[in-house]
This record gives C-alpha cells, sequence and structure tokens, in this order.
C-alpha cells in the first residue's frame, strides 16, 4: 500500500517537474522578444546541459527555445512517457524495461549523436527531435520506477 | 551503510569526473545531457564490480546522485581555466544566432564583453546550486538505467555467493523480493 502511493507521489511529482521544465524552454524566448533581462537567467539554467546552438534549435517569438531540438525531443518524450505511465506500468511493475528495448530505443540516439559529432552527417532538426524523443519516451520507466525504489530503500526502510 | 557510501564513493568520483570535465569542455558538450547521464551509468558500472551483493535500483540513484555532484564540481573547475575558449565559443554562437534572429535584444555585443568580469559571487553560487540539482536528478536517472543494465550478471553471480545477511538484512531482503 506504501509502495503503491510512493509510485503516485513520484509520478505526480515527475509530471509537474516535466511540465514546468518544458515550461521554462518555452518561456526563454518570450521574455527574450519582450527584453526582460530574466531570459538570460533561462538561458543560462540549460547551458551546462545543452550546447544551445541557434542552428539547432527550433525558434519562438524570433528568438530560439532556451534547448536545442534533440534535447526539445528527449524532453517531450519524457513528457509523453510520463502521461502514458500509469496506463502502460499501472503503478504495479517495479522492474526497469529490459536491455533490449533500452539498446532498441538508445541506438539511434548514439549514432545519430556520434555521426553529428564527428561530422559524418547533418541530421536535420526535425529527424534529431523525433529521434530525441523516442529515447526520451523510455526514460520515465527508470526514473519514476529507480527513484520510487529509492525513497523506499533509502528513506523509509532506514528511519524503521 | 556508512560502509555503503563509502565505496560509493570512489565509483562517483570516477563516473562524475569524467562526465563532469567532459560537458565542461565547449566543443565536447554537443552530447548535451547524455554526458551526466553517462557519467552515471558508469559510476554504477564501477560500483557494479566492487560490490559484494547485487545492487538495488536505490543504490544506482544513490551513486548516481553522487556522481551529478561530482560533475557539477568537476564541469565547475573545469570552466574557469576554459573561460577564454568558452567565451570565445560563445561570441561565435552569438554571431550565428545574429544571422538566425530577426532582432537582437538591445545592447547585445557589449553583454558578451561585460562577461565574467561582472558575473556577481551570488549568480555564479546559484549557477552552480541549480547545477547541481539538475546534475543529480540525470546523474540518478543514469544510476537506475546503469543498475537495470548490469544488475543481470551480478545476479547470476549474487546467486552463487553467500551474502552476509547480518550486515544488511533490509537490502538483502528487498534483493531477494526482487529476484523473486
Amino acid at each position: 500500500m506504501v509502495e503503491k502511493k510512493i509510485f503516485r507521489i513520484v509520478f505526480i511529482f515527475t509530471l509537474v517537474g516535466v511540465i514546468g521544465w518544458l515550461a521554462l524552454i518555452f518561456i526563454a524566448p518570450f521574455l527574450r522578444s519582450l527584453d526582460i533581462p530574466a531570459n538570460s537567467f533561462i538561458y543560462a539554467i540549460f547551458s551546462p546541459i545543452c550546447h544551445q546552438n541557434p542552428s539547432r534549435c527550433f525558434y519562438l517569438f524570433g528568438y530560439p527555445l532556451a534547448v536545442c531540438t534533440r534535447c526539445l525531443g528527449i524532453y517531450f518524450g519524457f513528457f509523453l512517457g510520463t502521461l502514458i505511465f500509469p496506463v502502460v506500468n499501472g503503478f504495479k511493475s517495479k522492474r526497469a524495461p529490459k536491455n533490449l528495448i533500452f539498446f532498441i530505443f538508445t541506438v539511434p540516439i548514439v549514432i545519430d549523436t556520434l555521426g553529428n559529432m564527428f561530422h559524418l552527417w547533418q541530421t536535420s532538426d526535425w529527424l534529431r527531435y523525433v529521434i530525441g524523443f523516442i529515447w526520451g519516451t523510455l526514460l520515465p520507466y527508470y526514473f519514476i520506477v529507480g527513484i520510487s525504489e529509492f525513497i523506499k530503500e533509502w528513506v523509509i526502510h532506514r528511519k524503521v | 551503510m556508512e560502509e555503503q557510501k563509502t565505496n560509493m564513493f570512489i565509483p562517483a568520483l570516477i563516473g562524475g569526473g569524467i562526465a563532469g570535465v567532459l560537458s565542461g569542455i565547449p566543443i565536447m558538450n554537443c552530447l548535451c545531457c547524455l554526458w551526466i547521464i553517462g557519467g552515471g551509468i558508469a559510476a554504477v558500472f564501477f560500483l557494479n564490480k566492487e560490490s559484494p551483493r547485487p545492487l538495488t535500483m536505490g543504490d544506482g540513484a544513490v551513486v548516481g546522485i553522487f556522481s551529478g555532484l561530482v560533475a557539477t564540481a568537476a564541469d565547475f573547475l573545469v570552466s574557469i581555466p576554459l573561460a577564454p575558449i568558452t567565451n570565445k565559443f560563445i561570441a561565435n554562437l552569438m554571431e550565428r544566432f545574429a544571422q538566425y534572429a530577426d532582432e537582437m535584444p538591445s545592447g547585445w555585443e557589449t553583454w558578451l564583453d561585460k562577461g565574467a568580469a561582472e558575473t556577481h559571487i551570488s549568480l555564479v553560487l546559484l549557477g552552480v546550486l541549480i547545477n547541481a540539482v539538475v546534475f543529480s536528478v540525470l546523474g540518478a536517472l543514469g544510476g537506475i538505467i546503469g543498475v537495470s543494465l548490469f544488475k543481470k550478471d551480478k545476479m547470476k553471480q549474487g546467486e552463487k555467493d553467500v551474502i552476509d545477511v547480518s550486515k544488511d538484512s533490509t537490502t538483502v531482503k528487498d534483493a531477494d523480493n526482487n529476484q523473486s
């Protein structure tokens, strides 16, 4: 009973967190278009985890989003994966996806990223987005399950 | 538990250190958040090699959080000597940005010149703090993925090994539950 409750709480926090995260990505160019200084702060939040190359970003209000297309795809994929988590998992399975599934979802993003990194080819923005999206949909099935287990093992069980 | 935490330190240091350094280098950071997630996975890989018992997802999350914190420190330390290169890199980006954006905010050229010199220490600390939170979450995700990836082999080995129940009965119970 407690486990299911933890599961649900982690799910809600993850969903709210990813919605907030996505909102920031879109708020940044909006604030920049209004010349509100806070835009720099939001761009700065994302700068350590994204190259923010303007040629690799989607644009809104004439300014690039706070992350590149691949990262945006990952976050939107994460959002969709979280949204359908209760349907797919039903808050029952405490197991992460099988390794084969992980490799199927991960191989495209690894190949595409390495190919672009070594200038073997240049993928279009939309393809980068789709590849990131595919990978992102898988991540909540690790994150929600893992964080629930973490809270159960390291917080609740240690207190007892 | 203390022993377990100590054991986690070295793998987290290696995984987080590598991830933090690579994510701090301007050209290498094109892999975005993947470095930090990869650092968490690497930390679990090293921990898994040393651990006498099968790792749980909670262990993966903890070592991932540690590796995220180490990555934050490494990223910050790397960014100091690389600041001139990074500024040049950002300047190039801004030039490209100017080509793509319809309008640039007023005074954006001088904004670059002001650069790090006028960055207030409190803003730097706030940046490090935010980095620490974001990197910890990504590191935890990497750690959980790592446990899922490397657990299987360890389980087989774990079945052969006799686990000292008296050391940590709670975790062993959990491991048994997961196996069943």
